[in-house]
């Protein structure tokens, strides 16, 4: 890295969006070391050169572009349409980052107008987006909202010149080859296939009753934590599954099950071995997972 | 003359019309919201747990405060479908500990990212490095993530309780976390111990504390705005304190004289997404300063004895507020009761065909959610957010709250920052 490199510029726009990437982002520790290496041409609460108004009309290049929200033809921006602004912006990006699973995939905002509203690149599954052409240059960050710490260290390979390696959807596979599973606290639960029988307390698997998606939801939170200190499933709270093109789906709270299995099994694993596995775990009774983990906390 | 002024950096953006006489002071001030994503509607059709995931997408800084009316919502309509459902204190305090870190990190983030923001742009000086203010708000946010899982976007509250089963690991971590926060606000906010604060508060001298707070209020006696701002004074709390305050009297409220008004927005024919909120058929300030006048906390209370709903008596009940916060949340830490249950399942929702309402006071007042179910399934949802109540649009006659408070300014810049000390959030109002 030379060793005194020219501040990054980034233009940081909204579509139709809650804010939430945008206060999610705010909460990196390490917010401070980050603006010292990087400019913001615009963003929506951090200082930066241009104001909204100005950003729309000058439309200025940039290292990266970064879209929180999801993507409507004829949602303005200071009166601009996004498809005059987004395409326009675009083109004169080094980098694009798609930030949250609305800008994504379309997420929850594309439920109110399923035919119009989609994410830039991808609508849930298929590249049908308008910026689809842009794939190359297009890094997806999914997830409702997104760990700061997924977009800094885009941000920092970037910064450093550095390839990153993505899976089908442009998702950094360091951060999302592994699954939310990955690095819960309840895994031993989930091995010896003991469900939790109610909310509220520290023992048993989320996966058979409750509706968690963990063990097919692509995302490190188990890995990265959130906040630096949890996560959904460290909490007791079931995985949405808010990283994935099929994000929100429905009935999220509870588990569909299939022959007493759940219908979804864990990524890559064939049904019948699982049915067979589940069967073989259940036959033994461990009594040290079947009891309270802490005794005297009720 | 019309000038129409975009207002950025309020969690989206609003349009504030102003008609302005000769000399450029403010005669109206028409609000409007620009973006508008359906919420309700996205609600309906799906179970009615799914609404503890997908109500808090209403907005990234009080997404949490969605989520607990939202908790509340269900447990209205479980008894009033015939099953009471209480929760445990220790749920209870959870919930309160989580809803009161967002509404600090909330007003940390205002007064850094907007107030002394946007009133320097108008004196002309440097934009401030908010970055330790942020740190601070991180660590709130990492406060309610230890019980909450993450900030934002939980889901953690569930009728019946709360997902989580804390040990004295976490609160320990969380007092310690809430000593930095304390710091903070003593050294930076304020410029003194919170017991000098409350002393200054009391005897009127607030523009000599020498910290950030101060700083923001001698920036409000430069521009001559403190005594600005001036609204009806008349305050409503639906959430934890429920009440009315008008003219130095306190009443209980009546949630049946709630209704929402829809006659600007587009649907009927307006040229506005947003709805008035309005209580027996009139605008009332809900937030900060209505709280602190509806538990007749005494500092803000003669605050407003002596200058009335100013642009001084709103920014200090909001910084008030945070002082007030963090004693009542290492209280609730203190006498956290960790062997009781976090969660007493409830029936199946699937069982259940009935209506509920939960209101909870959010960052910037009584935010209010309504549904109807049947078998579960939601058939209707309405939600009704604080800033509908403060940034409603009257008529010149007879205006909203921030549209009385901004009439009268000197020029369009001061009436847009007098705006702001409502703390205005766009995804909330449109949802």
């Amino acid at each position: 890295m030379p060793s005194n490199p020219a501040k990054l510029k980034i233009i940081w726009l909204q579509g139709i969006t809650c804010n939430g990437n945008t206060h999610s982002f705010l909460n990196d520790p390490s917010l401070g070391r980050l603006l010292e290496s990087v400019e913001f041409i615009h963003h929506p609460l951090l200082a930066c050169t241009l104001n909204l108004s100005e950003l729309v009309e000058h439309l200025p290049a940039s290292d990266i572009l970064i879209i929180e929200g999801s993507y409507k033809a004829d949602f303005e921006r200071a009166y601009r349409r996004m498809d005059s602004v987004l395409p326009a912006l675009a083109a004169k990006a080094e980098h694009i980052v798609s930030l949250g699973s609305c800008a994504s995939f379309g997420g929850i905002f594309k439920e109110a107008d399923p035919e119009r509203i989609s994410g830039i690149v991808f609508d849930r599954e298929k590249a049908l987006g308008p910026l689809a052409e842009m794939m190359p240059k297009v890094i997806t960050l999914s997830g409702c909202p997104v760990h700061p710490k997924w977009l800094t260290f885009v941000i920092d390979m970037i910064r450093a010149g550095k390839a990153i390696s993505v899976d089908e959807f442009r998702r950094p596979k360091e951060l999302y080859a592994y699954l939310v599973h990955n690095g819960c606290l309840r895994n031993e639960y989930f091995e010896w296939k003991v469900d939790s029988d109610r909310f509220g307390t520290k023992e048993g698997c989320l996966f058979y009753a409750q509706g968690c998606q963990a063990p097919f939801t692509h995302g490190s939170c188990n890995k990265i934590l959130w906040n630096e200190v949890s996560s959904k499933t460290r909490s007791g709270t079931p995985c949405f599954g808010c990283t994935e093109p099929s994000f929100p789906k429905r009935e999220l709270f509870s588990t569909k099950t299939y022959m007493s299995i759940p219908a979804e099994v864990p990524l890559g694993v064939p049904k019948r071995s699982y049915l067979a596995l589940t069967g073989a775990a259940k036959s033994f009774h461990i009594k040290r997972l079947e009891e309270r983990l802490i005794d005297d906390n009720a | 003359m019309i000038t129409h002024e975009l207002i950025e950096r309020i969690e989206g953006e609003a349009v504030l019309d102003f008609r302005t006489d000769r000399e450029g002071r403010v005669e109206e001030a028409n609000i409007r919201f620009l973006h508008f994503r359906g919420m309700e509607a996205i609600l309906e059709g799906r179970n009615a747990l799914d609404a503890l995931v997908i109500a808090p997408r209403v907005c990234g800084i009080c997404g949490h405060s969605h989520l607990i009316a939202a908790a509340r919502m269900l447990e209205n309509l479980y008894q009033n479908g015939g099953e009471a459902l209480p929760i445990t204190s220790k749920a209870y305090a959870i919930r309160e500990i989580t809803r009161l870190c967002e509404v600090m990190q909330n007003h940390i983030k205002w007064l850094y990212l907007v107030m002394l923001h946007e009133s320097g742009k108008l004196l002309k000086l440097e934009p401030p490095s908010a970055l330790k203010a942020l740190y601070v708000s991180s660590k709130i946010n990492q406060l309610c993530a230890l019980f909450s899982g993450q900030w934002p976007h939980s889901s953690y509250a569930l009728p019946g309780g709360v997902t989580c089963d804390p040990t004295h690991i976490e609160v320990m971590q969380a007092l310690k976390i809430l000593s930095e926060v304390e710091g903070f606000v003593r050294e930076d906010i304020l410029g003194c111990d919170v017991q000098a604060y409350e002393y200054t508060l009391s005897d009127g001298s607030l523009l000599g504390l020498s910290g950030d707070f101060g700083t923001l209020l001698r920036r409000f006696e430069e521009l001559e705005l403190l005594e600005s701002g001036k609204s009806y004074g008349r305050y409503l709390a639906l959430g934890d304190e429920i009440g009315v305050w008008e003219k130095g009297e306190r009443s209980l409220a009546d949630l049946n004289l709630v209704r929402e008004d829809g006659s600007k927005s587009f649907d009927q024919g307006g040229n506005m997404y947003a709805k008035n909120a309005l209580y027996g058929g009139e605008f009332y300030e809900t937030g900060p300063l209505a709280r602190a006048m509806l538990t007749n906390r005494t500092g803000i209370a003669n605050l407003h004895n002596r200058y009335g709903d100013t642009a001084l008596t709103r920014l200090s009940a909001r910084v008030d507020e945070v002082v007030v916060i963090l004693a009542r949340v290492e209280e609730l830490l203190r006498t956290l009761e960790l062997s009781e249950a976090s969660f007493i399942p409830p029936e199946p929702i699937q069982t259940l065909s009935a209506e509920g309402v939960g209101i909870v006071e959010a960052p910037r007042g009584s935010l209010i959610h309504r549904a109807r179910i049947e078998k579960g399934k939601i058939t209707a949802y309405s939600i009704i957010t604080p800033t509908q109540w403060n940034l409603g649009n009257g008529t010149a006659t007879l205006p909203g709250i921030a549209q009385k408070a901004m009439i009268g300014a000197d020029s369009i810049a001061k009436a847009s920052l007098i705006f702001r000390t409502f703390d205005v959030c766009s995804v909330c109002t449109t949802h």
